[in-house]
């Protein structure tokens, strides 16, 4: 197993205060308590390990991560449980959410999350107004819904180039 | 009064806007006054955030300065939302880095984030500003005789550092106490704490199904008439994943879903058929309590 030193830099240096990440004893309370790692056992030959992915992180083994059934990452609800039990007060989901914004960097990820950035990047909505339920909101009584400024919202993304990890045209 | 900006969210605004029509009777009833103003999605914590973390960051702090041009709170009816909002707070305020970062890009299209403003949770407004006394004045009939199973989600406490509820992040009870107000009963179950699994649904939707079976299993026991939450992501996930629930394991639950101001709304004596419940999935029927 190689250890990718930039990788395990990358986990220390996410948050200020990440690199509580190395007082991990493994004592497992955040798979105990993880809603996913409790149906997936039964589910997948591998499932979804919190406790393993923190592993892999501190120890920098990169490969062990992504070279897994994608489950390992997304498999994450993001219910902040494990947050909540952790002794050791590590922030487990926003290590988590780095290995996913790598994972996507791949190419790799669900398509909802795609499409869900794709809408997003659109229409300024995940869930863009339509005509039907413009006409339902206002039978209903309710206001419009304000139009956000799209061009300024887009010139933000694109400056980020968070367009180019769209799957345009896929 | 405090004047709050509504941010609906797109779930509600966009898919289930039945729930803004409740919420809209209840706050004029509590005085509870809003305003529009152009906010893009918050982004999603459980999707966005996941596709890229500073994006979530910046398109959060966007919508911040929306609110902060005004000088005016967020009063947000979604527990994504307000985790997001609050959360995209919580990190540039302990991170002048990020705020440092996030600022160069707002700069580019004329805005700057000064945090200057407060993300609230419409729960967390009822409880603490409104309060148990006034909600229960504007109350005209009592819901006696029905169960409650109370759903908050995960994001309306979790984590408790961005969150600052006044609720334990693992015992929730100011759910409980909102509910109790209208003269339901509230039962106890093992699973209240669990997620509803919304997110995990999106990627695999088999994971979803089990997790909700385990929750819904513990709200049936319990003996609950009705489940009663404050999350139109959880509210969509117990609503419409009741019948793939029988599909895949041939378990009927049947168990209607209230918006916790879809219960107000009821008890207020306002119409069913005004508040949109026929676009519940699981259908309100036969529950005597509730009149419907």
């Amino acid at each position: 197993m190689v250890m990718d030193f930039e990788f395990r830099k990358q986990v220390m240096d996410y948050h200020q205060g990440s690199e509580v990440i190395k007082y991990c004893y493994q004592c497992s309370r955040c798979t105990d308590n993880c809603p996913v790692s409790f149906v997936t056992d039964e589910l997948y030959q591998f499932g979804y390990n919190p406790r393993r992915n923190i592993l892999n992180a501190l120890l920098g083994y990169k490969e062990n991560i992504f070279s897994a059934d994608p489950i390992a990452i997304w498999g994450c609800t993001v219910c902040d449980t494990c947050d909540e039990v952790c002794p050791q007060n590590i922030e487990l989901t926003e290590i988590f959410t780095l290995l996913k914004n790598q994972s996507i960097e791949k190419g790799e990820g669900p398509e909802f999350i795609f499409q869900q950035a794709q809408a997003i990047y659109e229409s300024g909505k995940a869930i863009p107004s339509q005509p039907a339920l413009e006409r339902r909101r206002e039978s209903m009584g309710l206001p419009e819904i304000m139009a956000p400024n799209v061009d300024e919202f887009q010139s933000l993304m694109n400056n980020m180039e968070i367009n180019k990890k769209l799957k345009v045209g896929d | 009064m405090t004047e709050y900006k509504m941010f609906e969210g797109c779930t509600i605004g966009n898919r289930i806007p039945f729930i803004e029509t409740s919420t809209r009777k209840v706050f004029e009833k509590l005085g509870i006054e809003t305003s529009e103003a152009p906010f893009t999605c918050c982004p999603d914590p459980t999707g966005f955030k996941s596709f890229d973390d500073e994006g979530w960051l910046a398109i959060g702090a966007n919508n911040l300065c929306l609110a902060e041009r005004e000088n005016k709170d967020i009063i947000s009816l979604c527990n994504g939302c307000t985790n997001t909002l609050r959360g995209v707070q919580y990190q540039l305020e302990h991170d002048s880095i990020k705020k440092e970062h996030i600022n160069k890009e707002l700069a580019k299209i004329g805005k700057e984030y000064k945090g200057t403003i407060n993300v609230r949770h419409f729960v967390d407004v009822l409880r603490k500003d409104i309060g148990l006394e006034k909600i229960k004045s504007i109350l005209t009939k009592s819901l006696d005789g029905l169960k409650v199973a109370c759903h908050p989600g995960c994001h309306y406490m979790r984590p408790h550092e961005w969150m600052e509820t006044d609720d334990d992040p693992m015992r929730p009870k100011i759910l409980k106490e909102l509910v109790a107000v209208t003269g339901a009963t509230v039962v106890d179950y093992e699973e209240e704490a669990l997620c509803c699994g919304s997110a995990v649904s999106n990627a695999y939707e088999e994971v979803g199904l089990q997790n909700l079976k385990r929750k819904m299993d513990s709200i049936k026991k319990a003996g609950a008439d009705i489940i009663v939450v404050n999350c139109p992501a959880c509210f969509q996930q117990f609503d419409t994943q009741q019948r793939n629930l029988k599909k895949e394991f041939g378990e009927d639950y049947d168990i209607p879903v209230l918006y916790l101001t879809e219960l107000y709304a009821l008890a207020m004596g306002e119409n069913p058929d005004d508040l949109g419940m026929r676009y519940h999935r699981t259908r309100l029927r036969d529950i005597a309590p509730l009149g419907v």
